[in-house]
């Protein structure tokens, strides 16, 4: 089963060893269409775009205006077009979090790939440039996989994290450990276990 | 500013927790829970707390004393951790800063501390 969530920030506990905790909200959705193969068509509220196409699934599953967001999600078996529940997040252990990462931009190798990089002074001429990518006229080309700047973060991650605990009035999800992404970032927790 | 959600998460844990109320310059004997094995033991810790810094289920205090053969001993607790059984305010102490780092320069007579008089 899965959920949507935000992400709202992270604390810790008071027990001895203290537990690093990340708070998550559910996401208040509206189940559209159960799908046979245990999907469903939800509607969830993220910003105020609204154009005709939505207005028109909005009128199909008559569903209020603030719904302006479709996706597709996994639901529980016997899931019924209405709110969606989110009960089985209190007897959940342990979930998989998807989140889109921490966006940097196009970054250098230093910090996309973990690359040394070159002395800072003593006239090394060599800082943090890539270096050399590759052999000589033999293979003549550039080696797939080759590490080289570019785009880093906003991608796709999953992570494992333990369910500490779950408030249903407030539809706050406690996890154990870090999930990737900002603060009110939007991403699933799937339950595992 | 915290957020709510996570002011309300902490708050449940902190509420039931009985902290005197103390601040830098105090002199604190903070009881410590120590396990060791499956034994479990209390240590207290003398001596003068000279930050607290923090807040929420975050919120640590530093304190400092003089060990033995005068080598300074600072120790940085949770303030709510459950490993602390008690913290007792020994006494109150006169300072006009929150930071007292400067203690840490000083020697002998001149890192002491004087003693607040209420009025």
């Amino acid at each position: 089963m899965e959920f949507i969530v935000e992400k709202i920030g992270m604390s810790r506990t008071i027990d001895v060893p203290s537990v690093p905790v990340t708070l998550l909200k559910v996401v208040e959705a509206k189940v559209c269409e159960v799908r046979e193969d245990g999907k469903a068509i939800v509607a969830y509220n993220s910003g105020k775009k609204i154009n005709k196409a939505i207005e028109g699934q909005q009128k199909k599953y008559s569903i209020t205006k603030e719904f302006n967001k479709f996706m597709t999600l996994e639901v529980a078996q016997g899931t019924e077009p209405g709110d969606l529940k989110a009960d089985a997040l209190a007897e959940a252990k342990l979930v998989k979090t998807s989140f889109n990462s921490k966006g940097r931009g196009f970054s250098g190798v230093i910090k996309r790939h973990g690359f040394a990089g070159g002395p800072g002074a003593h006239g090394s001429r060599f800082h943090r440039a890539p270096g050399s990518i590759g052999m000589c006229e033999w293979p003549g080309r550039v080696q797939p996989g080759q590490k080289m700047p570019g785009q880093y973060g906003n991608k796709k991650n999953t992570v494992k994290n333990e369910v500490i605990s779950y408030d249903a009035e407030n539809g706050i999800l406690v996890l154990k450990g870090a999930v990737p992404g900002h603060k009110g970032a939007r991403g699933l927790v799937r339950i595992v276990k | 500013m915290k957020n709510k959600y996570i002011e309300n998460f902490e708050k449940a844990q902190i509420e039931s927790k009985n902290v005197p109320d103390f601040r830098a310059g105090d002199t604190v004997r903070v009881a410590v829970r120590i396990k060791e094995g499956n034994k479990e033991r209390v240590q207290n810790f003398e001596g003068v707390c000279i930050s607290i810094r923090g807040e929420g289920t975050g919120k640590t205090f530093n304190v400092r004393k003089i060990g033995a053969n005068s080598v300074g001993v600072e120790r940085i607790f949770p303030l709510y951790s459950e490993s602390i059984e008690s913290i007792e305010v020994v006494r109150k102490g006169r300072v006009r800063r929150a930071k007292l780092f400067y203690l840490r320069d000083r020697k002998g007579k001149a890192a002491r501390i004087k003693e607040l008089r209420r009025k």
